[in-house]
This record gives C-alpha cells, structure tokens and sequence, in this order.
C-alpha cells in the first residue's frame, strides 16, 4: 500500500464528525496545523 | 489517546488541530468520546476510505491495524509521517511538537 511521502501536498479528505457535521482537512489549509492519527483501535 | 488528551493543550498552543481517524463506526467513536471526555476532533472512518488514503497498514496476524501519525503544516503539506512497526510503536507527543512551527 503507498505510503504518503514527507514536504509532498497532504491528500484532503472529508469525513463526517460524531456529530455528523462534515469535516474536511483543506478547511484548516493556511489556518491551523494538523496532526492526523490513524487510531490502532479502541478495543 | 489518553497522553494525547494529557497534551493537548500544548497542541493548541501552537496552533494545531488534532484529528483523530479510525475504522470504528460513529456509534463506537461517540461511545469512546464520551467515556474519555476527549477533546479533539474524532472521525469514523468505517469503509476505510481515509486509511487507505494514507496507507495505513493491516496486519491481520497482529490482530488490527497499527498506528500511523502525520504532521500536515498550515500550507498542506506533509511535514511527518510516522507509521508504527507494532502496536506501541507510537512517536511520543513531545517529539512531534518539537516539530510544529505554530
């Protein structure tokens, strides 16, 4: 599976919140840095 | 989950946003909010369209995924990417925020 490469543009993506409200990674594009986890799990 | 919740602040204070992804439903990730009081943004990823995306891997024999961070700066580009060899292989939160440039 390709792994993303380092100073190369971040794919956007848009998922839905908990709340159901859409989510999307440019809405933080030249506002805020983004630390994105790809969580193991919770259980 | 629970360090980042513990570092959070310090995220903040350098103008970071935490979104976390993960294969579970919505019903599962609000369960796990709530039991947690997490405070950063959690997204159900259930068709796995975002792990993908990323390359996040699976190990079956592991039983489940590992865990894969990324640093994306404001300009959207990848800044770190760490994909973890086994399940504790995590980098360690004041490692990535040595890295952030707020």
């Amino acid at each position: 599976m390709a792994k993303v490469a380092l100073n190369t543009p971040a794919p956007n993506f848009t998922l839905p919140d908990l709340h159901g409200n859409p989510v999307s990674l440019f809405d933080y594009l030249d506002r805020k840095n983004v630390l994105v986890v790809f969580n193991r799990g919770f259980f | 989950m629970a360090q980042l919740r513990q570092d959070y602040q310090q995220f903040v204070a350098l103008n970071t946003e935490i979104l976390v992804v993960g294969p579970e439903d919505a019903a599962s990730f609000q369960q796990y909010w709530r039991q947690e009081a997490l405070p950063f943004i959690g997204l159900p990823d259930p068709h796995q369209v975002v792990l993908k995306l990323y390359g996040q891997e699976v190990k079956l024999l592991k039983l489940g995924r590992l865990p894969a961070v990324m640093l994306i700066d404001r300009s959207g580009r990848i800044r770190f990417a760490h994909y973890g060899h086994s399940m504790a292989d995590i980098p360690s939160n004041q490692e990535i925020l040595s890295l952030i440039e707020p």
